[in-house]
Formats: structure tokens, sequence, C-alpha cells
């Protein structure tokens, strides 16, 4: 009872951290944090095997991948300020979600609900593997099959490279350096090239080469 | 009392993830926000699933789904905001408005 | 010759005729107009051939065409008396103002096409006339005035040419409407369409058991309304001066054989249904002779010759009504036939006079010494003379004929205004005669238009062979149709013969009497006023200026229908433009503005932004879970 209190208090304040904060990268690791809460958080619910899914896949996976894409993209501080009108627009909207269904939940009275009888049997991993395996199986083959095609995806879309890219990459190679205003927008990027700045501060040696066979 | 609370953890989750849904301009924040709402909409499985379920085995293969869903999105959402960063210089989605009618 | 071959030939020629000169040679005016004429030739031939070697008794030539039901409908061409003698007199008037044609249209760029549609007016008349069927007669009948469309509107360039043929065609279809109702209605009584057929129920003496007498007098009137459209009776008679806006062998064609014989040959055609319908005839009998009396007093003081030949074309039109419509088919017939003759050559030398002199005004022309050209001015005399009524010429005995078919109780008040219609007519007919004839210095009377030193020709195209005024072709037909207007008089027997009438009434003099003597009053009186010498060339009508008014505006009756119709029309069609602009188009446009407007407000909504629409999915989503929740 008391552990699974604490558990969501922390997991509730990293994650309203995560949601608030300016600076991208303290975000990612409050939601890893928060991550870590909500993976407890399934093992008191009587899942370990999920749980373990949770802090391997979210946190090692899911959270890793956003600290690289931060890294590369180097935007992690760059971020713009959210006015005060759009926070709080925001901020009423999802205390009023939160208000309305809390008052769903509390008035539908739940606990009153008898809790079955199951086996420990039923929440062995073995029922897990079977389960999927037998009764999932199709869903199991199609979320296999949606993994593969956002892998080819997520690959394509991040290794296109036209005319446009090119000269964009080199300006993000010098964006580094030149730390751009904030308040940047799409179309001044072409502008403001600046072919004199240094390469060395490409996010990838891949696209540093390329800019480098570019000016060559 | 239990399942409510988890639930309402589950719902104060998934509120805070819409929060940054809706406030945030960076689209990695957004992303953050996406993955929060997923993970109360997780809890929520495994709290039903924990109390009220004869077949617990159900509710955690549907959270297993909903973290392998979660994992595709997450890479085809990080490539495209590399991309979007290639072309633009720049993540803010304020300045993503070019479909709009 | 076989008689089948012989009509068809009649009827195909023109057909051929036409199509060759409009869609093949038309720019090849000399091939056109050659080929016309020999189509003319060859229905002439055909047709004189029928008229004195045809099949005794009534024949069809023709083919099933089409079978509804119990109904065949059969496209054929009936030879019997009617047909015969109508199909020879439109075949020799077509060809005479054919030959004329050659020489009036001349220089005109559009002969090719003038020709040709000549041809269809000849084509659609012969195949009118020979229908056996009634559904073949309302085809043609119809095409005749499309003709007749054409040829008045043949110089499309001149507004008022197009105006007249606009004003024929939408006259004549008032009409029209009236005969096709009526033919339905006559098609639902007798159950038959062929004309053959009809003919034996209303033929025989008393009525027709089968159909109820007030459903033979509803079809008599709605054919009449037709033939009131077609052969311009009051009140549908204003197109016809209008049309003569037309070159002038059109008039001639149009006022002797053709669109307005039309009308007179229904009448004829479908006799014994009329005679069937007492009221109708008696109605009919009133409207004729209204008509005769309304138009010879306008020709009386119309200046222009075409007019006076046109309003005098709608008085002799209701004689031969009178004539039909007091019970004598030989009558009406018999003055159908010779009037074709004497109103073609009156129409033909007055297209000689207009082409030498350039104008239209019988003053201004008599002045300009009209006399001088010979063989017109004996058309004239001769043409003038018949219409008159002067005996021995053509009109005379047809006239004749009509006034003795007018007796019995009722018909004395008719006989009346006949015999003042008579008079009129003989009146203006040497009125016309003088003032073309006889100038003289004294003269009162004031040109509306000068003649041409250098004439122009109707037309205003020119023609630049000043050198003769009667060219062979005008010669020709001119006295071809004299010694016509002659002679058809004396042909009164044969025509009966042939329409199946045994016996004819041959009139004694004393009943002759009181035709020759108004006849001659007219003459006389014209002669005073206009004829002899230092006459003063003024009307009796003159001396009561409001009455000549009254006559000059044609009864005011065309400024009647503008007020009353035309006005009524355009104000209806304000009417229904204001509430398609204001009301419909409006509307439209304003759902249209409208759902732009709503369009243009949700675009604003979609401002691109993910968050906004992902908070828009969230509110909707969230209205929904409500309803869904109050509802469980």
């Amino acid at each position: 009872m008391l552990t699974a209190g604490l558990v969501m208090i922390v997991a509730i304040a990293a994650a309203i951290f995560a949601a608030t904060t300016r600076n991208i990268v303290h975000a990612i690791f409050a939601l890893a944090i928060s991550l870590g809460a909500i993976a407890l958080a399934f093992l008191i619910l009587k899942s370990p095997f999920v749980a373990a899914m949770e802090v391997l896949i979210y946190i090692g996976g899911i959270s890793v991948a956003m600290v690289f894409a931060v890294m590369l993209s180097s935007v992690g501080k760059s971020a713009p300020s959210e006015g005060m009108t759009r926070r709080l627009g925001a901020g009423f909207a999802a205390i009023a979600f939160f208000a309305g269904v809390a008052a769903v939940l509390i008035g539908a009275d739940l606990d009153g609900l008898p809790v079955p009888e199951t086996s420990a049997e039923a929440w062995s991993v073995q029922q897990i593997g079977r389960d999927l395996l037998d009764r999932f199986n199709v869903v199991f083959e199609l979320l296999s099959v949606v993994l593969l095609l956002a892998i080819l995806g997520a690959v394509t879309i991040a290794s296109r490279n036209d005319g446009h890219d090119e000269a964009s990459s080199g300006n993000a190679g010098a964006g580094l350096g030149a730390r751009m205003p904030d308040e940047m927008r799409p179309g001044d990027s072409a502008a403001s090239v600046n072919p004199a700045s240094p390469a060395s501060a490409a996010p990838s040696a891949s696209d540093a080469s390329r800019s480098e066979e570019a000016r060559a | 009392m239990m399942l409510t609370g988890w639930l309402l953890f589950s719902l104060a989750l998934f509120s805070i993830g819409l929060y940054a849904v809706l406030a945030r301009r960076n689209l990695i924040a957004i992303l953050i926000g996406i993955e929060l709402m997923l993970n109360g909409a997780s809890v929520n499985f495994l709290a039903f699933n924990a109390y009220l379920s004869k077949d617990p085995a159900v509710g955690q293969i549907a959270v297993l789904f909903v973290i392998g869903l979660a994992a595709a999105e997450a890479a085809i959402a990080l490539s495209i905001i590399l991309a979007v960063y290639r072309s633009r210089n720049a993540i803010d989605v304020a300045g993503l408005d070019e479909l709009k009618g | 010759m076989n008689p089948d071959t012989l009509a068809l030939a009649s009827v195909v020629a023109p057909l051929v005729g036409f199509f060759l000169g409009l869609v093949v040679f038309r720019k090849h005016h000399a091939v056109a107009m050659g080929v016309v004429l020999m189509s003319g030739a060859v229905s002439l031939v055909s047709t004189a051939l029928l008229l004195f070697g045809g099949p005794a008794e009534p024949h069809v030539v023709g083919a099933r065409w089409f079978t509804i039901g119990d109904v065949a409908i059969d496209f054929g061409l009936l030879l019997d008396g009617r047909t015969r003698i109508m199909g020879a007199v439109v075949a020799l008037i077509t060809m005479c103002i054919q030959v004329y044609s050659l020489g009036y249209m001349k220089h005109d760029p559009g002969r090719g096409r003038f020709f040709a549609f000549l041809a269809l007016f000849e084509w659609a008349m012969l195949t009118f006339v020979f229908a056996a069927n009634l559904l073949q007669t309302f085809i043609f009948w119809e095409l005749v005035g499309l003709a007749s469309f054409f040829l008045i509107g043949f110089w499309y360039q001149k507004p008022s040419a197009v105006a007249a043929a606009k004003k024929a065609f939408l006259m004549t279809r008032i009409g029209d409407v009236g005969l096709f109702v009526g033919l339905i209605f006559l098609f639902q009584s007798t159950g038959t369409l062929d004309i053959q057929s009809i003919g034996a129920i209303f033929d025989p003496e008393g009525l027709p058991p089968a159909i109820a007498p007030d459903r033979i007098e509803w079809i008599a009137a709605l054919l009449f309304i037709g033939v009131i459209g077609k052969s311009a009776q009051f009140p549908l008679h204003t197109w016809l001066p209008d049309a003569m806006e037309g070159p002038t062998p059109v008039s001639a064609l149009l006022h002797s054989a053709t669109m307005v014989a039309a009308g007179v040959f229904l009448v004829a055609r479908f006799h014994g249904l009329f005679l069937d319908a007492p009221t109708t005839a008696q109605i009919m009998l009133a409207v004729a002779t209204f008509t005769a009396l309304l138009a010879s007093t306008m020709a009386m003081v119309a200046k222009d010759m075409k007019r006076v030949l046109a309003f005098s074309s709608i008085s002799q039109l209701g004689f031969m009504l009178i004539g039909l419509a007091a019970g004598s088919l030989f009558a009406g017939f018999f003055h159908l036939t010779t009037h074709a003759f004497f109103k073609a050559l009156l129409f033909l030398c007055a297209g000689a006079y207009i082409h030498h002199y350039g104008t239209n005004d019988m003053i201004a022309m008599g002045r300009a010494g009209a006399r001088s050209m010979r063989i017109t001015t004996i058309g004239l005399v001769v043409g003038g003379a018949a219409l008159a009524g002067i005996p021995p010429l053509a009109g005379f005995f047809s006239k004749e004929q009509i006034l003795g078919a007018l007796h019995g109780p009722g018909a004395t008040v008719f006989k009346v205004a006949a015999l003042a219609a008579a008079f009129l007519t003989a009146y203006y007919s040497f009125r016309m005669i003088f003032l073309l004839t006889r100038p003289n210095d004294a003269s009162a009377a004031e040109p509306d238009e000068p003649a041409y030193a250098q004439h122009a020709g109707d037309s205003g195209h020119g023609s630049d062979d000043h050198g003769d005024a009667e060219p062979w072709v005008f010669r020709f037909p001119i006295l071809l149709l004299v010694v016509g207007s002659v002679g058809a008089g004396f042909l009164g027997d044969r025509i009966g013969a042939l329409l199946g009438i045994e016996h004819i009434h041959h009139p004694t003099f004393v009943e002759m009497a009181p035709a020759i003597a108004v006849a001659l009053a007219g003459v006389v009186l014209a002669w005073l006023e206009f004829g002899r010498s230092g006459a003063r060339q003024a009307g009796f009508v003159s001396r009561m200026p409001a009455l000549r008014t009254f006559f000059e505006r044609r009864w005011y009756i065309d400024e009647i229908y503008e007020r009353v119709f035309v006005r009524a029309a355009v104000a209806i069609a304000k009417l229904c433009y204001g509430t398609e602009r204001d009301g419909f188009d409006a509307g439209a446009d304003m759902v249209a503005d409208g759902t732009a407007r709503v369009g243009a407000t949700v675009a604003r909504g979609h401002n691109g932004r993910l968050q906004w629409y992902v908070g828009g999915a969230i509110v909707v989503t969230a209205a929904l879970a409500f309803y869904l929740g109050r509802l469980s």
C-alpha cells in the first residue's frame, strides 16, 4: 500500500517535470525515471514480465533513442518557449479532462466489485507465452510486420537525401557553431546559409563527409 | 479503493501526457507526452487485469502489444523529427503548418 | 404512265431538288437553280399527267409507316379529285414563280439557297396536299410553315424581314396548336388517321351515328383555329401583310398556291366534317365574312402595292371560306384555284414593277411611268379585273359561285356583307390599276416613298441589267398566268367533275346580276375617283379622315395585340426573369455564399497545427464519451 503510493507519487512527479521542463534532455531523463516508477507499478500489479519489458523497451530503447535524437539534432536547449496562453489553455484542457473522467471513475464505485479467483498458473509467464503464440497469434504476427515496416520506414525517412537536404544538413552543421536564434522559421534557413562556417561540428560523420563532398 | 487509486494514477499520467502534447512546441517533448499517455493506458489495463480479470494473461498481452506499438511509433516519430530538423533546422511544431486549409 | 410512279415523282423531285440545291450545290448558284428548275418541271409534268389522266377512283400510293397497337399509320399519297387539282395548281404556280425568280433573284448572293427553299416549299405543299394520313397532314402542314418562315426571312440581314418571319411563324403556330388538338380529338373519335376512312365517316348525308354532335363541333372548331392561323383569317391575320418583307416571288407563292391555301385546302379536305358541325360552320361563315370586309377596307387605303395585294389575299381567302362554310365545296375550291392564278399573276406584276422602280409605292410607280412596261401592265389589268370579278375572267365565275352558295334562311346578312366586300374588292383593284396606269397632274395623292431613277429592286442588292425592265423570264410566267386567269373560269365543269359533284348550278343572268352590278359599281367609283383625267386620286374614305386613319392603321389590331398580348407576354417574361434572378438565382447564390462562408470559417480552424487538431480530437472524444455515459 505504502509502496504503491510512493511509486505513484514518484511516477507522477517525474511525469509532470518531464512535461513541463524546457530542457529537453532533462525532460527525457525525467521520463525515464517516470517509466521506471511505472515499471515498479507493473510489478505491484502482479505483472513482472510486463515490468521487465517496460524497462527493456521504454527505458532501454525509446528513451535512449530520444537522447540520441536530441544529441544528433542538437535541439535539446534550443526549443522555443511556450506562451502563457498556450500553457494555460492546454493545462485547462488536461485538468478538465482529468476532472471529468475522475468524476466518472469515482462515481462508478469499482472497488465494490468482487475480485475473481485465479490460479497462480494463470499469472505465469508460460501462460503469457502460450497465449501469445496461440490465441493472439495473428495479432502477434501483425505486430511483427508493423515493427518491420516501422524499421524500414524509419530508415527510409531518416536517410532520405536530396539536394534540399544537402543544403540543410550543411546548414545544420553550421547551426551548431552559430547558435541559431530561437525564433527560427522555415524558409529562413536557406537564406541564412553561411558557407564559410566550418563543418567540423557536423552532427554525424556521414553528414560531415557528405557536406565535404558537396563542397569539393 | 485500490482499483480506483490505480485508475486515477493512470488517468493522471494520461492527463499529464495530454498537457504535454497540447502545450509543448518541441516535437520531442510532444513525443514524451505521447509516451506518457500510452503508459497511462497500460497502467489502466494492468489495474483492471489485476483486480477484475479471470484471465490475467490477456491484459498483460495487451500491454505488451502497446509497448511494441509504442516502440514502432517512437522509431518512426524520431526519424521524422530528424528529417524535419534536417530540412528546416528546427523542430518547432508552430512552423509545421504548410498543410493548413 | 403508272399513276403511282407519277405521284411519287411529283413529290420526290422537289425533295431531291431541295437537297441537292441546299446541301450539294449551295455555292454553285447556277447548278442549284438548274436542279431546282428541273425538279419543278418534273413535278409539273407529273401532276399535270395525273390531273388529266389520273385514276378515276380515289387511289392511295403508299406504304405502312408504323403500327401502334391496332392503329396502322401509312405514309402515302392520296389521289382523288381534290388532290389532283390542287397538286397541279401548286406545281404550275411554283414553276412559274421559279422561272420568274431566275430574273428576280439574278444578282442575289443567296440565290442558290433561295431556290432550294422554293423546292422545299413545293415539296412540303405537294406532300401536304397529297397526304393520305392525318399525321402526314400535320407534319407537312408544319413544314409548309417552316418553309415560309425561311423564305419570308430570306434576307436575314434585314431586321424587319426577320421580325416578319418570326411573326408569321408564331401567329400560325397559335393556330397549329388548335389544329393539333383538333386532330387528336378527331383521331380519338374516329379511331383512324386515314383521310379516306374519315371521309367515309363524315361525307355521307346526315350526322355520323357513332360520334356525338357536340364532339364534331369541337373538332371542327379546333381545326378551324388552325385554318385561321394558316389562312390569315381574323383575328390571326396580322402576319400576312408583314410577310411582304420577303422577296416578291415568295409573296406570290405564299399567297396563291401554298401557305395560305393550305388552310383553305384543309377545310376542303374535311368538308364533310365541317358540314356536320353546323354551329362551327356558322361561326366560320361569320369570321370569314368579317375578314373579307375587314381586309378590303384596309386594302382601300394602302399605298404599298404588295400590301394591297396582301390585304386582298386575306379578303379572298375569306371568300373561299365563305363558300366552303356556306356548304359549297365546289365554290370554295373553285375560287381557291382561280385565285391562285390571278393572285400569283398580280404578285409577279408587282414584283416586276418593284424590281424596276425600286419602290413599293403605287403612286410613285405610276408617276414614274409604270404603264410603259407593256406585258406587266397587261398582266396587272387582267389580274386586277379577275380579282375584281369582272366577267368573263376567272375571278368572276368563282366569286359568283360563292355568292350563289349563300342562300337560305339567315344567309341574307352574310350575302349583303359579301356583296359589300365584293364591291370593295372591285374598287380597290381598280384603284390599284388606275394609280399605276393613269397618273395625272391634278392628283392629290402623295407617294410615301419615291421611285428611284436607277432602280435597286426591293432587295436592295441592286441589279445591273438596267436595259430590259421585262426580261423573258418575267414575261413568260406573266403571260402564262394571264392565260390562266382568263381561262380558269371556264374550267368550272371540269373541276366540279373532278371533285365528284354531279350537278353544278349554272347561274342565270338574273342571278348573276347583283355580282356584276357590285363589281361594275366598284369599277365606276374607282374610275371617278382615280381613273378619269383630272381625278383627285383620293378615295371616298379620305373625306372621313378618322375612318381613313382607322383603315390605314389596320383597325389598330396590331396595336391592340401589341398592347395586350405582347406587353402581357413581356410582363410575364419580366416577372419570370425577376423571380429567377431575385428568387431562385439569389437563393442559390445565398446557399453558395453561405457554404463558402462556412467553409472559410471552418478553414480558419485548419491552421495546420498538430496540437490544435489533437485538442479538437480530445474535445470531440470527451463530448462523445460524456454523451454515451449519459445514455448508459
